[in-house]
């Protein structure tokens, strides 16, 4: 049994703009389905406005979605009602991309850390002050900075109390959304290998989503590669980093400016800029900036599809494998 | 033509607003205790007289009757006969408002010529001499009464020094020039009489400057830190890059940025100063909408104070609109939608 | 020599005293060259590109000398900066959208630029305003000349970032993390056009970012800051190949790479000492894994490490031992007048 799967799910946003103006349907996520497993870290990568953070906020329900199902465990929690949803919290938490923003000011660590233990009502107050010790052990943060406010930290190490906060209920999956983005490289890294080290111990699974390519290769075991709303291909992160079959997954990934100078690649340079998702292109949403495009493209939408052996991709210029006989719906 | 249809669009808006407002009002003044037709007799008239006065204005149908029946002659332009003056409401207002227009006018203007730049230089020099300066004026301007300043002008510049009137429209003997737009000094230029142009100018300066020196305190400060802001966007910064000098920065990118919270305060006191303003036009003896409104609601005065209250509603929302109108004049950002 | 800056210090005034930003900044940029400048948040890139520039907030100190094809600049009075602001030396910001102003189309805010440093009249201008957007690769120059900023997508505000900066031909390009704010697939297609136009105009740029990738795709020469001072600097292929700097050796070996799957990847431990409480010796001492006793004493030299090479680390200082400064600034000097 997946930890978790998602099917077909929606995330239409209607915007109104000013008193009389006209409605806009904003199709942030239009029709996602994956799996995940438990311990797995499944990387969501795209631009801005691929709808990847709507895509994370949706499966955690902090906006409900259009349509379309998220089963957790097993079991089917798309239209649960408020009381049993907050049960569910505890095993599903989101980490934020700004760790300035997403902590309280006015609150000290130990507090942060200790209120989704209070809220959940888990264990007496000493059992309490026993997890949070706990916790700030594992995240690299000494005992005697607990009673300090946020500003007192740097990223890194505010980003590390976000963490901590996320595990202090001890959850299954970590909704991650541009975890890193912020920080600085050296500190990255750190961050980084603590939510490796971590996902070892507690056997997380991370949904972890970003717009870097790299962080996300170093981190993921799958990878999904998202275009306005839309899950393009999806596969094994070595499988997808060494054989991209989405025109697009292949622009992106010669896109990345690799550290490395005596590398020259032959770069895809896409022309224009990602479409507006309040008006998707007709067909393959990506027909307007593919090399490969053919007037078929604007017409037909492509569906997401096995071309080989665990490697899906939703274009239908790529052709399945001979010796791989897939079948059209997700595995 | 989308800032047509959006003109369009408001001024339909404003019908809905209008009918809240008048009923509101009027079933308001209703309520309160006072009856208009003994006012209206006199204070020795028998209740007789009385009841047959009530009678006439109709005063004894239920209030929604009379409230159709003033929004039906409304709509004809007529609204009703003013208890106290016993002329027509319309015919007074014709005669106060434009005088309290004319001065807003004028106190507007010396606060845009004196407010705005006095908040530019204050940003620019944030901190130094001319900005402690601009400030210190600011806060006496906006914290000083109006009316004391008025008297104190009033001591100083006409019992005093005797080189500007206190009190009127115009100098004892001038007759007011042809009523077009019922402005004496728009009058005067329109049908070129200078001597009365000179004369109501004159008489404006004292009231006007007493008007503006609050709203020049409060612009000061919006400008100020509406500019302050602006200057420290990216867009500043790449101005300077580019070269452009320091009088074409602020002049040419940071105003026209800043300019939002600034034309928000100004269509506010506008607004507000169309009202007219009872103190400064008490203590200059300005005819204006203003003390027209204070005797309206002392004798009870019911079909004018409905009219002044309708009017400044009428007017409110008319500047709001305006504004609204030049928000997206500055800003292409803001599309008619 | 287009560019040099010789030991350049900043202070800046932080709650009523002055805080030192930049320490003794010497670098040089030749014609048609493409510097980097690398360094994590704070460590004064960006301070080093506005002192340049002089887009410096008010009661900045700034010290030493700055030349500009040979001028002294850096006691340029206010007119004087104008007038090669823009002219002569120009500079691209971070974000595009802020960048520009809202409340002018974009054709207006290239042809300031030429208001303010030609003679060109109306005609001229207008055609000179089309022919920059055509140069950075935006069709339908005319109707994008009366768009505002906000109607255009984020790589396109940037190009007409570009156009500003060369609508007159600048000497000296300064680019501060010019796709730091676009997508990847944005960002490949804005780097594409600063190579083009590098091959094209000859003129030299400073490229200031915090990613490696970018530097290792434009850069010709890398200048690694920290904490304010510069402790690397190297040839492109060299400092990638060949880092010396403890720090830098830090910095790349954090990046994630492809093939490392899961493995741990280095990292640096502590943080960036604040302005106010600089060390001592190295600034780098507190997070360095090989600092000796004299680290924490002692100021490390620039010294020579390999050729066009410099490290300022004691781990490299020159074996003849009484290494001067005289015959280190030769070093130096030598290097760079390749």
């Amino acid at each position: 049994m997946p930890l978790l799967e998602i099917k077909d799910l929606k995330q239409h946003f209607i915007i109104k703009k000013g008193f009389l103006g006209e409605k806009k349907k904003v199709k942030a996520v239009n029709g996602v389905s994956f799996k995940m497993e438990q311990g797995e870290t499944l990387g969501i990568v795209g631009e801005s406005g691929c709808g990847k953070s709507s895509l994370g906020r949706t499966i955690l329900q902090l906006i409900k979605p259009t349509s379309g199902e998220i089963i957790f465990s097993g079991k089917n929690i798309t239209h649960l009602p408020r009381k049993e949803m907050k049960a569910l919290r505890k095993d599903m938490q989101i980490v934020f991309q700004d760790p300035y923003a997403s902590l309280n000011p006015r609150n000290t660590v130990r507090t942060i850390l200790e209120t989704p233990l209070i809220v959940h009502g888990v264990g007496s107050r000493l059992e309490r002050a026993k997890i949070v010790e706990s916790l700030i052990d594992k995240i690299g943060i000494r005992k005697d900075q607990l009673d300090r406010y946020p500003h007192e930290f740097s990223g890194g190490q505010r980003q590390r109390i976000g963490i901590a906060r996320a595990l202090t209920l001890n959850p299954k999956l970590i909704i991650a959304d541009e975890p890193v983005s912020a920080l600085d490289v050296s500190v990255q890294s750190q961050v980084l290998n603590l939510m490796v080290d971590l996902q070892k111990e507690f056997n997380l699974s991370y949904l972890f989503i970003s717009h870097d390519l790299s962080v996300v290769q170093h981190i993921s075991d799958r990878v999904a590669v998202m275009y306005l709303g839309k899950i393009v291909e999806i596969a094994d992160v070595e499988e997808l980093y060494r054989n991209p079959l989405h025109p697009y997954t292949k622009a992106l990934l010669t896109a990345v400016p690799l550290p490395d100078p005596t590398k020259k690649r032959d770069r895809i340079i896409l022309q224009g800029d990602l479409p507006s998702p309040t008006n998707p292109p007709t067909g393959c949403a990506f027909h307007t900036r593919c090399p490969v495009a053919t007037p078929e493209c604007k017409v037909e939408t492509p569906e997401l599809r096995e071309k080989v052996m665990g490697h899906w991709a939703s274009c239908i210029h790529v052709h399945p494998e001979q010796s791989s006989k897939s079948k059209v719906n997700i595995s | 033509m989308d800032a047509l249809r959006y003109t369009l669009k408001r001024i339909l808006l404003m019908i809905p607003i209008l009918i809240g407002i008048s009923m509101l009002t009027f079933f308001i003044s209703n309520t309160i205790p006072g009856d208009p037709a003994r006012l209206a007799a006199g204070p020795y008239a028998d209740a007789k007289v009385i009841e047959e006065l009530q009678e006439k204005m109709g005063l004894n149908d239920p209030v929604y009757i009379q409230y159709f029946r003033y929004m039906k002659s409304l709509l004809q332009g007529d609204l009703g006969n003013s208890n106290y003056s016993h002329q027509p409401v319309m015919e007074d207002i014709k005669q106060y408002f434009p005088a309290t227009l004319e001065l807003t006018f004028f106190s507007m203007f010396i606060t845009i010529l004196i407010g705005i730049p006095l908040g530019v230089i204050s940003a620019s020099k944030k901190d130094k001499i001319a900005d402690q300066f601009a400030r210190v004026l600011a806060l006496i301007g906006v914290a000083m009464p109006a009316f004391w300043l008025g008297i104190i002008l009033l001591l100083f510049f006409y019992l005093k020094l005797g080189v500007l009137p206190g009190s009127g429209r115009l100098d004892t003997g001038l007759a007011p020039p042809e009523t077009i737009t019922g402005m004496y000094t728009i009058d005067a230029i329109l049908t070129g009489n200078w001597t009365v142009f000179t004369s109501a100018v004159i008489h404006l300066i004292l009231p006007g400057i007493t008007q503006a020196a609050v709203t020049i305190g409060m612009i000061t400060r919006m400008t100020r830190s509406s500019m302050l802001e602006v200057l420290r966007s990216d867009y500043i910064r790449t101005a300077f890059a580019k070269g452009g000098s320091e009088r074409r920065v602020l002049y040419g990118h940071a105003l026209r940025n800043g300019m939002m919270p600034i034309m928000t305060l100004l269509g506010m006191t506008f607004g507000h100063s169309l009202g007219g303003s009872v103190l400064v036009e008490s203590v200059f003896s300005w005819p204006g909408l203003g003390k027209y409104a204070v005797n309206a609601i002392t004798y009870l005065d019911f079909p004018a104070v409905m009219a002044v209250t309708i009017l400044i509603a009428v007017l409110f929302i008319i500047v709001n609109l305006v504004i609204d109108i030049l928000y997206q004049v500055v800003d292409p950002r803001l599309n008619y939608e | 020599m287009l560019l040099e800056l010789k030991n350049v210090s900043l202070s800046l005034k932080r709650d009523g005293k002055y805080v030192k930003i930049l320490d003794e900044i010497s670098l040089q940029v030749n014609k048609g060259e493409t510097v980097g400048i690398v360094g994590e948040s704070g460590c004064g890139k960006s301070m080093t590109a506005l002192s340049i520039m002089r887009l410096l907030p008010e009661k900045a100190k700034l010290e030493g000398g700055i030349l500009l094809e040979k001028e002294e600049i850096s006691s340029y009075s206010k007119r004087k900066l104008e007038k090669i602001r823009g002219d002569k030396m120009a500079m691209i910001f971070q974000d595009p959208l802020t960048s520009l102003n809202p409340l002018h189309t974009v054709g207006r805010q290239i042809e300031e630029t030429l208001i303010l440093h030609t003679d060109l009249n109306k005609e001229q201008r207008k055609k000179r305003v089309i022919e920059l957007l055509n140069e950075v690769g935006l069709p339908r120059a005319d109707e994008i000349a009366s768009d505002y900023p906000h109607q255009l997508s984020g790589g396109m505000r940037q190009r007409i970032m570009i156009a500003v900066a060369m609508a007159c031909n600048p000497s000296l390009l300064i680019c501060d993390e010019p796709t730091t704010a676009l997508d990847v697939t944005v960002q490949a297609q804005i780097l594409d056009l600063m190579n083009h136009l590098k091959d094209v105009n000859e003129m030299g740029i400073i490229m200031i970012t915090h990613d490696l990738g970018v530097v290792a795709e434009v850069c010709d020469r890398v200048i690694v800051m920290y904490a304010g001072k510069i402790v690397e600097q190297a040839e492109i292929k060299e400092l990638f190949i060949n880092p010396k700097h403890p720090y830098t050796k830090g910095l790349l070996d954090s990046i994630p790479k492809l093939a490392m799957k899961k493995t741990k990847l280095g990292s640096i431990p502590g943080m960036v000492p604040s302005p106010d409480k600089m060390p001592k010796g190295c600034r780098f001492y507190e997070r360095c894994s090989s600092a000796m006793e004299i680290c924490r004493e002692k100021t490390p030299p620039m010294n020579l490490v390999g050729e066009e090479h410099l490290a300022a680390c004691w781990l490299f200082e020159e074996k003849e031992g009484e290494a001067n400064a005289s015959s280190r600034n030769k070093g130096l000097e030598a290097t760079l007048h390749h």
